[in-house]
């Protein structure tokens, strides 16, 4: 314990907030000391006298009686984390998360009543983040005994939006305001909500946000990792709400801003940027892009192959391949428009086969070419319907005449954005 | 000679407390005393009994043990009590300040011995020492050298030290001498790798055996709570009009599951012979309230939810359908035998079509199983899907004339928007015409004049015109204009999208 609170003392003395949060983390080394360090009858006594001695110790003094009584109570949940992960073969994951329920609720008290300061910023987010990790391995070991439920992470939720709040709602001015908190909280929120998959959650979040814009600072003034997750999941929002070109502005910076390192969240931004961009601009991945990742690479390149060969049947197969990954990551309705694509790319073929300056093509013609690439004998009606879709959607120029059987295109552009 | 439990009755089935002892420290000079005392009034009335302060005693030792130290721990502790049965000090020995056995320590090491010797030399040490100690503690941190300690006290003394705590403050215990203390400085303390989480994963991993009795404790303590005890009815009546409860169910007015039963064979003849909606809908309601307040969860439950649901889409009715729809995932999810989930899936997949909700979508597709794939109904509904997602109208109509089930029911209440969507379509692509008995084929439509109606619901009957047609010798042919027609089809459509709300959805 008196390591633990020493190292509280010192991170006062330098203004360390790295430091101040590393007391509180689960992976600090003296966590198995600290649990054995006192018993449930007088850790609070306890903490509080180490405490008030590491207090006396200090000049200037960290902090006042008031100061110590938060922080005893922050300690003292922070103490029955440490007992209940080390003193039991067993760790019963529901204690160690209502300790780090009182440990989180104790670091916000502590940022609403006792007066914290920005730079112990850290120490709301090392709680945080570990209530929701702890939160998540309390509902797993229920779900594990065969219960279906997300009860603690949605508490979780509950009590880092209470922090969200917190930092969003300081009025101080912004050297010293809680403000640069909001996006660190944002991104764990987030991610808590898309684990609940209560996504319309994180939409209330970005309009608290919004409302609250003007006195923000920058967002680039944040830390760039805080910055690229947060447009991560701006993006991902849009998507799902199939706003396709914000999508698209959100997740090029998240992408642009990442950090070369960072393999794993780029492949994270790509895969909902590759089926972005398939749909704003008809863009597809390069396979020189898609080589360093190579689970995207094996779904993501056949696709684009497909797609720019006109292949319907190999498109639909892969498609069907990939399927249930694509309908995990949610990306499985949108790229299935990619299928238009495909056929406008093997319309296009006929029109190039007819000879440029061919303008009427038989419907029937375009029927052989969808028959034969699709594997299955298709109706001229089902064909003209196709037609009829590019048509209405811009992808091709022209028109049907019903009565003759024939398909007129435009004589310039007929394929818009192709070249022809 | 007192003979030790184990060797008359059983094993050492040693529990760990739910608490942690704390027994209070003798001093030397009282010990004595105390033993004496022990001696007069507590001798055992049996030979096998423990002494509560050895029983404490034997807790504390399992309470810090390591895992892997378990069987060791046992031996020796075996032997720590079997002596002190056999030369009949088991009732003299202050068990509270007893040295545990070495195993049982978690670390072993310096530490340990001076544990097990430490119990007359180091409950307390000089106040004024320590406090000096403690100061070049801090120094040594701010200036990360390494930090030692001489002082041998264990962390558990902390816990068996209350006597001594008034008088000392507790600076007897600074650190453990062990590797890690020596190490800690700023950076050790500090440093928190990206993948912390990984490393608790790994570092409670070994942990993780399933705990049989937390579903067990999961069931009680939802089964103890007084806002979820069951009721069981006591009504008699076939029938009851619905009424939304707003306070505890009174068990009088509640029919229990024979009658109930009964009620349902009722209301099946009486929707045959009468077809009275509003009546069977509220009827169902009060059938569906009295099993949710006896909990009653059985294929009879799915039987009710299932026949109010095929009732309700029948009607139209898909505020009621939706109800029950969710109701009927929650009892298939819980994997109560009977029903007919494939049916009700596929139901759900066309439901969602209607409502436009594609994350919902998603998430059922994430959910199929292989051997829903194959299910006749599911499949027709996953191929609705695709020609909803396709536009392709053209397989749309077709599947919407072969519907399995009901599902050309659920279909219905999308079908008009679909058809406005693919006449915009067509209107947009063909030119300068389109044969007015080929949309009638095309969109799905029984004949020509049912066709005709939905173009004078949409006000866009003036643009079906007689053609001449020198082809058909002279006589007229029925098209649509399509090029005059778009702008009004493209505002029904716009019209027709923007109305998907349905009360009671999920």
């Amino acid at each position: 314990m008196e390591s633990l609170i020493r190292a509280w003392r010192l991170a006062h003395a330098s203004e360390n907030g790295k430091l101040l949060a590393s007391t509180l983390s689960l992976t600090n080394t003296d966590l198995e000391e600290f649990a054995y360090s006192t018993n449930s009858a007088r850790v609070a006594e306890d903490i509080f006298r180490t405490l008030e001695y590491e207090n006396s110790a200090a000049r200037p003094k960290v902090t006042n009686k008031a100061g110590l009584e938060a922080w005893a109570e922050v300690y003292v949940g922070f103490w029955k984390v440490a007992q209940a992960l080390e003193r039991y073969d067993e760790v019963e994951w529901g204690t160690v998360f209502s300790g780090m329920k009182e440990v989180t609720q104790a670091v916000i008290r502590g940022f609403q009543n006792a007066g914290w300061e920005v730079w112990q910023l850290e120490v709301l987010f090392t709680a945080c983040k570990y209530l929701r990790y702890v939160a998540i391995r309390a509902d797993e070991a229920k779900r594990a005994a065969g219960e279906d439920t997300w009860k603690q992470l949605e508490e979780a939720a509950r009590i880092i939006n209470r922090a969200f709040n917190v930092c969003l709602n300081d009025r101080a001015e912004l050297a010293q305001s809680r403000k640069w908190g909001t996006y660190y909280i944002i991104n764990l929120l987030f991610k808590t909500y898309f684990k609940l998959n209560a996504i319309t959650l994180s939409k209330n979040i970005l309009k608290a946000l919004v409302a609250n814009t003007t006195e923000m600072p920058d967002l680039l003034d944040f830390r760039t990792s805080e910055v690229v997750t947060f447009k991560y999941y701006c993006g991902v929002i849009a998507f799902l709400d199939e706003d396709y070109f914000k999508a698209e502005e959100h997740l090029d910076m998240a992408y642009r801003l990442c950090h070369k390192a960072a393999q794993k969240n780029k492949e994270l931004i790509l895969t909902y940027l590759i089926p972005t961009k398939l749909l704003t601009h008809r863009q597809l991945p390069t396979a020189a892009l898609l080589k360093p990742y190579p689970a995207l690479e094996a779904l993501f390149l056949p696709l684009a192959k497909c797609i720019k060969a006109g292949n319907i049947r190999e498109y639909d197969e892969n498609l069907a391949k990939g399927e249930d990954w694509f309908v995990k990551k949610r990306i499985f309705l949108t790229l299935e428009r990619g299928r238009d694509i495909t056929l406008r790319n093997l319309f296009r073929k006929v029109y190039l086969a007819a000879g440029e300056s061919k303008t009427r093509i038989p419907v029937d013609h375009f029927r052989a070419a969808v028959s034969w690439k699709s594997g299955v004998d298709v109706e001229a009606e089902e064909v003209e319907c196709f037609l009829a879709n590019m048509m209405y959607k811009g992808y091709v120029k022209g028109y049907i005449s019903r009565e003759r059987g024939m398909v007129v295109l435009s004589g310039t552009n007929a394929f818009p954005g192709t070249g022809v | 000679m007192a003979t030790p439990p184990w060797r008359t009755a059983g094993g050492t089935a040693v529990q760990r407390p739910g608490y942690h002892p704390v027994t209070i420290k003798k001093t030397l000079g009282t010990t004595a005393a105390a033993a004496n005392n022990y001696t007069a009034s507590q001798k055992p009335a049996s030979r096998t009994q423990f002494p509560d302060a050895l029983k404490a005693y034997v807790a504390r030792t399992f309470e810090d043990c390591p895992t892997e130290n378990k069987a060791e721990v046992e031996v020796a502790l075996k032997k720590i009590i079997t002596e002190a049965f056999e030369n009949g000090s088991v009732w003299t020995i202050d068990w509270a300040t007893y040295p545990l056995p070495a195993a049982a320590r978690r670390n072993s090491g310096d530490s340990d011995r001076m544990d097990t010797s430490s119990d007359d030399a180091s409950p307390v040490a000089a106040p004024a020492h320590t406090l000096g100690k403690f100061h070049k503690i801090g120094k040594g941190l701010n200036g990360s050298t390494a930090v030692t300690t001489t002082n041998g006290n264990n962390k558990r003394k902390l816990g068996s030290r209350n006597q001594s705590d008034h008088s000392e403050p507790d600076r007897g215990t600074i650190m453990r001498p062990d590797k890690r203390s020596k190490k800690q400085a700023n950076s050790d303390y500090s440093y928190e790798g990206p993948d912390a989480f990984k490393k608790l994963d790994r570092k409670y991993k070994k942990h993780q055996t399933k705990n049989v009795f937390s579903q067990y404790n999961a069931m009680h303590s939802a089964l103890d709570s007084p806002a979820f005890a069951p009721v069981v009815g006591r009504s008699t009546k076939l029938e009851k009009r619905y009424l939304r409860l707003t306070s505890a169910p009174d068990p009088d007015t509640v029919r229990p599951l024979h009658v109930l039963e009964k009620t349902l064979d009722l209301l099946k003849s009486k929707w045959k012979a009468e077809n009275n909606y509003s009546y069977i809908c509220d009827q169902f309601k009060s059938l569906r309230q009295d099993l949710t307040v006896q909990h009653i969860k059985t294929d009879f439950t799915i039987s009710v939810y299932e026949i109010h649901a095929r009732i309700a889409l029948e009607k139209g009715d898909l505020g009621e359908y939706n109800q029950c729809q969710s109701q009927l995932a929650n009892l298939y999810a819980d994997k109560i035998p009977g029903g007919h989930p494939h049916e009700f899936k596929a139901y759900r997949i066309l439901y969602l079509l209607h409502t436009c909700n594609r994350s919902d979508m998603n998430d059922v597709l994430a959910s199929l199983t292989p051997a829903e794939k194959q299910d006749r109904a599911i499949l027709h509904a996953l191929a609705v899907r695709g020609a909803v997602a396709s536009g392709n109208f053209h397989r749309f109509f077709r599947l919407y004339l072969d519907a399995p089930n009901m599902g050309g029911y659920l279909m219905d209440s999308f079908i008009d928007r679909e058809r406005l969507a693919a006449l915009a379509t067509i209107c947009k692509s063909y030119r300068p015409d389109i044969p007015f008995r080929h949309i009638t084929e095309e969109l799905g439509f029984e004949n020509d004049s049912e066709c005709e109606a939905f173009f004078v619901k949409h006000n866009a009957a003036d643009f079906i015109k007689t053609k001449d047609d020198a082809n058909a010798g002279g006589k007229g042919k029925i098209v649509l204009e399509t090029q005059r027609a778009l702008p009004t089809l493209e505002a029904a459509k716009a019209a027709a999208f923007k109305r998907v709300d349905i009360k009671g959805q999920i």
